[in-house]
């Protein structure tokens, strides 16, 4: 068997953490590998070892059959390896072309030769069926094409082993299908391709060989033949965990929020939100599905009173909440998670306790005549640590101590106690592990059993599949369209979610 | 109780701090073998000169006390997240306000010194309400319009006293204020004054404030996590302008305890530096009014030991200002160290 990497033995400590612990791993050519595993369990800090980018306490790594010590990406990069990053590392002002070849310039007569270089871009684009423009600027182009000009960074290095790390977490359903392809292409050109995701659908629909990580240490490797979905959870997260759709009963449909004709701006004055509509009744579940950056947060801010509305209005219990501070908008029964959770979500320099008197801190008993009873908030943060499985060690630990899951489900906690019947829920489970996120899901379903009304924002689709009643589009500020959850058809919502009205599209077809 | 008003991290800054500071001084022992001067002799002889005896420890407490309360309105600013650079400024109007009552009304002994002093109080509040409003209204930067506004308050107090209030004969100062605005002494043998007791019970209880009261937290969030407290429903811009207000409150109250206390009289240039020297004594206790309370000591004992320096030793008055300088270097190095490896962002000053 020909292998292309192969990782023995490699344990990586930081401190006292064991990130990845005697790992073994090797990958065959020719194939896609995929690493899987819950945020943590040291796909990326293996990967980073592999592209010396960390060094490890112990292990040996071997590229082609030849031992090697990665002590920089420069030698990774020499041996035919090549990584594209979670977060992209591009310079916006610069050309697709400068961007590729930023570093090992071509030169003529000491300066760039930037004609060569637009060439040599367009051949490699041609070659491989990543379609760009070389001479285009990066500011302003899509995620998706960003993430394309990153694959043409790695090939210009002649990288015939390439390492994604969390390729499809901006992506649109589409998008992620292109980049695939692509993906498809290289391996049956002889090159070899590590992808490390928390994505289940992506690594069944992709991959050819699968290793699960845990805790820091490989569960298994299997080929994808003789796996299954639900195997591969309890494989992750070590028990079983079910995302299929929650069974539910109608709410009482009363109608709680009602949004007609709303308009707003960004902060680069911009329009946002262009003429939305939506209505979320109690114990209803209104979901909104989008490509990050859609309107989403906009709408979410002026929900919650951060933002101003140009245009428009907002009945919050047939009362207007549009020019209202967020501090009446809440008295009237808004609890809001909102998308950025360590920005508005939590102060992580604080400690628990300070996060969860947020909101409620001139309410009995956290505080009597304007003075906080810090032995009462403490009380009642633990207690809701106890209910929502907060893993921290008590009330006064910083709250950037936590881990991403523990964070939201702080805010989560203080959120669904703060007595609201109508929430707005941005990002639930953004960056939270699978055993984490049935948690929040569970949680949000006890929510709308409550008969609460719940207008839920999310860019994953299968988190709205299990949750929504409704399931609302948004594309450059506007709903495209709606769809019912229970029959949830992800190739009409991918193509709304791009801007294409799936029945006219249907119709050219 | 008082332990908990102590900064979280406490160990963390405190070495932090020394660090900073045993940096500063072995820097300065550097600059004094330049002048051909012995650090140790140097060091020696600013200690005997702020705590060789009970008057001279008592001087070191006079000077304290304006570095205290100014730091203290710095400390409340900055637990805002607002970056009170007028204490200059505030303390200037604030000792002049305080001596125009003190001279030009007779009243009722005590009472006297209240209405005095509330003038300071209120004279400090109006002078930054102007770049309060403008800081909350368009978001101009408070450091630079408090900063600014300090030149105005110098001069207009010097305005004031030169041509309006000037005293018969040499000096630009202004007519003595009544007894019945003084200031209590504690000690027949020093100026030293119930402004030093003013000043330690408003730190604590501005710690207190911050700790235990609904208002104190909120100002707290919007300090540290101005996002937050925004989506949490606290009205950020009242928070900012009653920060702002309260603190530039605090250094006219400095300004008044300093002419009723001290001077009994408003003199152009009364008090030069105390301001700044409050504000970086709260940037080295971490903006924590307990530890500003040490921190200012430390100053005062640095401005009284200089008046020593210059008679025992060759070196000037001047080497003092060094030294201030060096350890503002280093305690800002250390702030800016800090800052990086908090990752979290989004907040100008770390306590």
């Amino acid at each position: 068997m020909d292998i292309a990497v192969q990782l023995q033995g490699i344990t990586k400590r930081f401190d006292a953490f064991t990130a990845n612990d005697r790992i073994d791993l090797s990958v065959r050519r020719g194939e896609i590998h995929a690493i899987i595993g819950e945020n943590g369990a040291g796909k990326t800090t293996l990967m980073n070892v592999l592209f010396g980018l960390l060094q490890p306490d112990e292990g040996t790594i071997s590229v082609n059959g030849k031992p090697l010590v990665v002590t920089s990406p420069a030698v990774a990069i020499a041996e035919g390896l090549g990584m594209v990053h979670q977060h992209f590392k591009l310079v916006p002002s610069l050309t697709v072309a400068d961007n590729i070849f930023l570093g090992m310039e071509i030169r003529k007569r000491g300066l760039i030769d930037r004609k060569a270089q637009i060439e040599q871009a367009r051949t490699l684009s041609r070659k491989f069926g990543l379609n760009v423009d070389p001479a285009e600027r990066v500011a302003g182009l899509s995620v998706g094409i960003e993430q394309r000009i990153e694959i043409l960074k790695v090939l210009a290095r002649n990288a015939r082993i390439i390492i994604l790390d969390e390729p499809t977490a901006v992506l649109t359903p589409q998008e992620s299908r292109d980049l695939f392809a692509t993906l498809r292409s290289f391996v049956e050109d002889g090159m070899t391709v590590i992808f490390i995701s928390h994505h289940l659908e992506e690594v069944m629909a992709v991959s050819d060989t699968i290793t699960v990580l845990r805790d820091g240490r490989v569960v298994a490797t299997r080929g994808k033949s003789e796996l299954s979905k639900r195997e591969l959870v309890r494989m992750m997260v070590g028990r079983d965990v079910s995302f299929d759709r929650r069974p539910r009963s109608p709410g009482s449909g009363r109608a709680v929020l009602s949004v007609s004709d709303l308009w707003a701006r960004d902060d680069r004055r911009l329009p946002a939100l262009k003429a939305v509509n939506l209505s979320v009744s109690a114990g209803e579940i209104v979901g909104i599905a989008g490509v990050a950056g859609n309107g989403q947060t906009e709408l979410a801010e002026v929900l919650s009173g951060l933002r101003p509305a140009s245009h428009g209005s907002a009945l919050l219990h047939g009362k207007e909440l549009l020019e209202h501070s967020p501090a009446e908008i809440r008295a009237r029964g808004l609890a809001h998670v909102p998308g950025d959770r360590l920005a508005r979500g939590v102060d992580g320099n604080a400690t628990l306790s300070a996060n969860m008197l947020m909101g409620r801190q001139r309410k009995q008993p956290y505080s009597r005549r304007g003075l906080i009873d810090w032995r009462a908030v403490d009380r009642e943060t633990k207690a809701l640590m106890q209910r929502f499985d907060i893993r921290a060690r008590g009330p006064r630990d910083l709250a950037s101590s936590l881990s991403g899951g523990n964070i939201q489900k702080v805010v989560l906690a203080r959120e669904f106690t703060a007595g609201g019947d109508f929430l707005l829920i941005d990002q639930p489970t953004r960056g939270v592990d699978i055993g984490a996120q049935e948690a929040i899901h569970s949680e949000i379903m006890r929510q709308r059993a409550d008969d609460k009304a719940i207008l839920l924002i999310s860019t994953q689709l299968d988190e709205l599949a299990a949750l929504a009643d409704r399931i609302l589009v948004m594309f450059e500020g506007r709903i495209m369209g709606e769809i019912d959850g229970a029959a949830m058809d992800e190739e009409s919502i991918g193509l709304m979610m791009a801007g294409i009205d799936p029945v006219a599209a249907a119709e050219v077809q | 109780m008082i332990s908990s008003l102590l900064p979280r991290n406490l160990r963390r800054t405190l070495a932090g701090q020394l660090l900073a500071l045993a940096i500063a001084l072995a820097l300065g022992a550097v600059v004094i073998l330049m002048i051909d001067e012995n650090p140790l002799r140097v060091f020696a002889t600013l200690m005997r000169g702020a705590f060789g005896d009970s008057e001279k420890i008592a001087g070191t407490l006079l000077q304290t006390t304006p570095i205290l309360i100014c730091g203290v309105a710095a400390c409340i600013g900055l637990r805002g997240g607002m970056f009170n650079v007028g204490i200059e400024g505030q303390l200037f109007l604030g000792g002049f306000a305080a001596a125009w009552v003190g001279f030009s009304f007779a009243l009722p002994p005590v009472l006297h010194v209240l209405v005095a002093v509330a003038a300071a109080v209120a004279a400090g509040a109006a002078w930054v309400s102007v770049p309060a409003y403008f800081r909350v209204r368009f978001g101009a930067n408070e450091v630079v319009s408090t900063i600014l506004a300090n030149y105005v308050a110098v001069l207009l107090t010097s305005y004031f006293t030169i041509f309006l209030f000037k005293r018969p004969g040499g000096w630009s100062e202004t007519p003595p204020i009544l007894p019945s605005a003084y200031l209590p002494e504690l000690f027949s043998f020093s100026r030293l004054n119930i402004g030093l007791l003013i000043g330690l019970a408003l730190a604590v209880a501005t710690a207190l404030f911050f700790r235990f009261t609904t208002t104190g937290y909120a100002v707290t969030m919007v300090g540290s996590a101005p996002k937050f407290a925004d989506y949490g429903g606290i009205n950020v811009r009242r928070a900012g302008f009653g920060v702002l207000l309260a603190s530039g409150a605090v250094g006219g109250l400095a300004g008044g305890v300093e002419t009723l206390g001290v001077h009994h009289r408003f003199m152009e240039g009364f008090a030069p530096g105390f301001g700044f020297d409050g504000l970086i004594a709260a940037l080295l206790a971490n903006g924590s009014p307990i530890g500003t309370i040490f921190t200012a000591l430390f100053f005062g004992a640095l401005r009284a030991g200089s008046l020593l320096l210059e008679v025992d030793t060759t070196a000037s008055r001047e080497i003092i200002t060094v030294i201030q300088a060096l350890i503002i270097l280093a305690v800002s190095a250390d702030l800016l160290l800090r800052r990086k490896g908090d990752r979290t962002g989004g907040r100008r000053w770390k306590f």
